[in-house]
């Protein structure tokens, strides 16, 4: 099958409407498929199971013809249904007919424990209830609960069942299913999940999944994570990571409207761990949507899933840039009006350099504009492009990234779609290069654009080089580096692939939290000092660029947006620790398909 | 001392180790944990100085009532130890009425700033306990009376950033500047209808802030501005500023 060329952030998912999804899932009434067979290890039995904190009792009477009797609350359903089992795990799943709901049920025939995953469709679940921005789940998106128990034999229940965990948090894994589908999983947070569909998608873009993390023991950990604010498609496996196996199930609706109902069985890598941050007495017991609930319990389904879109106003260009005319505010200097200092995203930031005052000098870019700079202020430059052959006079901000090395930014004045650059200057090997910066995307017009445009710098005593370059790179590829922006804002970037990234904000403790990701670039200006530029799309537009020091764990740059309030030039910067890295790298870039 | 009404006769030197709160004359005397019970009355019989010494013990239960119901966050029990015509005093704003800006305070403004609850006071900055306040001071009529008690607490304000950093940090709770202070709960109580202590009045009386959480080793004092917008221009606002 040809990979799915649109990113999923970028497609349009059909509003499945209940009606739909009902109709869609009368072929889970035989129960999922599988690609390499299915176990019979509970063919003939029967089972109770007992959950605790208010969650069902399941009584169950497997067939020898893959097909299963439920009873549950007085109620009993036949239904055919897969089973996988994993060592000791004997993992089950099955839909129970004309109620969009199932059950994916892992039992540990060892201890007699058992671990629920509660699905369902059409939730109805209100966000922000009440309030001006409340909006309903998609009814395609699944949705979970999960309920730990253990198997009724007579015996007293067992006090330790199952639990979530954060002992899975910080690895990373590449899984083949039996499909021949191939993933890298990333579990960078405790509620989430960056995943890159090798195989599935065009791109290799990393993209975010709510999850869940559930110990069983030292060895064997259950997983589940819903694309939430995608296709809503819910994945749910069992592992074990001595043998590195897995064996799980697909529940959902893909971009073409299709039920993909079916287990799976995969085999896996460790392709790194990432260190979590949070106490070593933290065990992650407690999942993180109930720690935010402010000791209200967590109602059923709840989860943390960050969903911009939902909240924000698309704007046309032409609304954009009547913002922008009635507003331009570049560092913080807005005219008459008052402009709140970026403390929280440049409380760390380097300090601002005088590096370029005094200097004349061309920024000639490869297939691109030539502008001539001259500078005599620590915070006003002048220059021109030599297409139109008009100096202007711009406030600026410039950072010596490292040694001669000048970062610099500024709006271009008059500019349609309001626009700015983003400059690197290598004063000793006379190269440059340009993030060239403007409003709006073919989607919509508070959101940037941005493209790298490289080149040479000339001035008097230096010799620009003919045929070297800076050049994207994929050196950053899975690091993860924490940006401590200020005492009140850090988020750890992980470098996901060689044009996506993800950002994790944490808790009060430390511990990894919510997720959110977006494509970007990458440009090595020398050993150790790149550019990252990122623009969070289908998010808010806003655009952050970066120099990135490694060898002094810092970062520096500027933060470009736009919307009702005007367009925005900024300044951001951070101290950085270097959280890890996955070994994935290779795994990236085109590759010989059999499938297409 | 900054961030703290420098109108006061009390002043405090907020260094961060030679922390020393500098008492006016008149509260130089005044021993930790003290009881001037009935003074003001004059009392002067052995069963009305023990019934006044009832009526403190009561007074200090409920004082330890009210900190624990707003440390665990039942804000409904915490309302309801408030007269129907009660104000809090903080930082600068006064919320009025048990029923409108009593409740707002405790379940929408402390809860939305995870201010409020106890916490250990900041490395430098702890309290000698000569100069912890803490005293009742019951009417000879038993129907009214005043507190100082000490406090310790996490006060904080949400990032104004509309950042999708923020927003997320916001999902988990997060996305607030939180900070230490220290200071004393001045309280006037009288007793309802049927005889019930209630608080009449609760007035934080912030004495320093430092820049602190609990792990960090060390703290600074701060200066963090005071409530200027008034309810209903602030959702979770004060009634009036003081």
């Amino acid at each position: 099958m040809r990979p799915m060329r649109i990113p999923m952030h970028r497609y349009e998912y059909t509003r499945l409407t209940r009606q739909q999804i009902g109709e869609k899932l009368r072929a889970t009434e035989a129960g999922p498929t599988c690609a390499s067979g299915f176990t019979n290890v509970l063919a003939g039995r029967t089972l109770k199971i007992v959950t605790k904190d208010g969650g069902p009792v399941l009584e169950y009477r497997f067939g020898t013809d893959r097909r299963l009797t439920l009873r549950e609350n007085g109620r009993q359903v036949n239904v055919g249904y897969g089973e996988l089992a994993l060592n000791n795990i004997v993992f089950f799943s099955h839909m129970i007919p004309a109620e969009q709901k199932g059950y994916n049920v892992f039992i540990d025939q060892g201890t007699n424990l058992a671990t629920v995953f509660e699905v369902w469709f059409s939730s109805g679940i209100k966000q922000n209830a009440g309030r001006p921005n409340e909006f309903t789940l998609d009814d395609r998106e699944a949705q979970r609960q999960i309920w730990f128990g253990y198997v009724d034999t007579g015996k007293p229940a067992p006090e330790n069942l199952h639990h979530y965990t954060n002992r899975i948090c910080g690895k990373g894994l590449y899984w083949k299913q039996d499909t021949g589908i191939e993933t890298l999983e990333l579990y960078a947070s405790v509620a989430n999940t960056n995943f890159v569909e090798l195989t599935r998608h065009a791109d290799q873009l990393s993209w975010v999944a709510p999850s869940d993390y559930v110990l069983v023991d030292d060895r064997h950990f259950l997983y589940d994570r819903t694309e939430c604010e995608l296709s809503g498609i819910h994945t749910c496996f069992a592992a074990d990571l001595y043998d590195l196996k897995q064996v799980g199930v697909r529940l959902g609706f893909n971009e073409r409207d299709e039920l993909e109902y079916y287990m799976f069985r995969g085999a896996g890598r460790v392709v790194g761990q990432l260190a979590y941050l949070e106490p070593f007495d933290e065990h992650g017991k407690v999942p993180m949507f109930a720690a935010s609930a402010g000791g209200q319990p967590p109602a059923k389904g709840a989860r943390v899933a960050y969903r911009p879109v939902r909240t924000f106003r698309k704007m046309t260009d032409e609304e954009v840039h009547e913002a922008a005319e009635r507003r331009t505010v570049t560092f913080g200097v807005a005219g008459s009006e008052d402009v709140a200092p970026q403390v929280a995203m440049s409380g760390n930031n380097l300090p601002f350099s005088d590096i370029l005052v005094g200097k004349t000098f061309t920024v000639r870019l490869d297939d691109g504009p030539v502008r001539d700079y001259r500078v005599s202020d620590k915070f006003r430059l002048q220059f021109r492009d030599r297409r139109d052959n008009v100096w202007h006079e711009v406030e600026y901000r410039c950072y010596e990234g490292d040694t001669n090395l000048a970062w610099f930014s500024h709006i271009i004045p008059g500019s349609r779609p309001r626009a700015s650059v983003q400059v690197a200057v290598d004063f000793t090997n006379g190269l440059a290069t340009s993030i060239e910066s403007h409003m709006g995307t073919p989607y919509y017009g508070n959101e940037t654009t941005y493209r790298a445009l490289f080149g040479v710098v000339e001035m008097e005593g230096i010799e620009a080089p003919l045929y070297l370059r800076h050049h994207f790179t994929d050196e950053l590829v899975g690091h993860a580096w924490s940006w401590t922006y200020s005492d009140q804002m850090t988020s750890m970037h992980l470098y996901t692939s060689p044009h996506s990234m993800s950002w994790t904000i944490f808790t009060a403790n430390q511990t990894m939290g919510s997720q959110w990701c977006s494509p970007c670039i990458y440009v090595k200006l020398r050993p150790g000092v790149y550019l990252f530029c990122q623009c969070e799309e289908a998010c808010n537009g806003a655009q952050m660029v970066e120099l990135i020091n490694t060898n002094i764990s810092h970062d520096c740059g500027f933060s470009f947006n736009g919307g009702e309030r005007g367009v925005t030039l900024g300044v951001v910067g951070a101290i950085g620790r270097h959280i890890g890295k996955f070994d994935i790298a290779h795994f990236y870039g085109p590759r010989k398909r059999e499938d297409v | 001392m900054k961030g703290v009404d420098s109108n006061r006769p009390e002043t405090a030197d907020t260094g961060r180790r030679s922390f020393i709160w500098k008492m006016g004359a008149g509260m130089s005397a005044v021993v930790a944990s003290a009881t001037a019970v009935g003074s003001s009355a004059g009392a002067d019989d052995a069963a009305l100085r023990a019934a006044l010494l009832e009526e403190e013990k009561e007074l200090r239960r409920l004082h330890q009532q009210f900190q624990e119901a707003v440390d665990r966050g039942r804000y409904d029990e915490v309302v309801a130890l408030f007269t129907a015509d009660a104000e809090v005093r903080f930082n600068g704003g006064i919320f009025r009425g048990r029923g409108q800006g009593v409740s707002r305070f405790f379940r929408e403004h402390l809860p939305s700033r995870k201010a409020g609850t106890s916490m250990p006071a900041a490395p430098g900055f702890e309290l000698e306990a000569a100069q912890r306040l803490d005293q009742v001071e019951v009417a000879a009529d038993r129907w009214s009376a005043t507190a100082v008690f000490p406090y310790s607490i996490q006060a904080g304000m949400p990032l104004e950033s509309q950042s999708s950093l923020a927003s997320m940090a916001r999902l988990h709770g997060e996305g607030v500047r939180t900070w230490w202070e220290g200071g004393h709960y001045r309280v006037r109580y009288v007793k309802d209808d049927a005889g019930r202590w209630k608080i009449a009045r609760l007035e934080y009386d912030t004495r320093v802030r430092a820049d602190w959480r609990v792990g960090r080793s060390y703290a600074v004092s701060i200066e963090v501005p005071r409530l200027s917008v008034p309810y209903p221009r602030d959702a979770q606002g004060p009634d009036a500023l003081a």
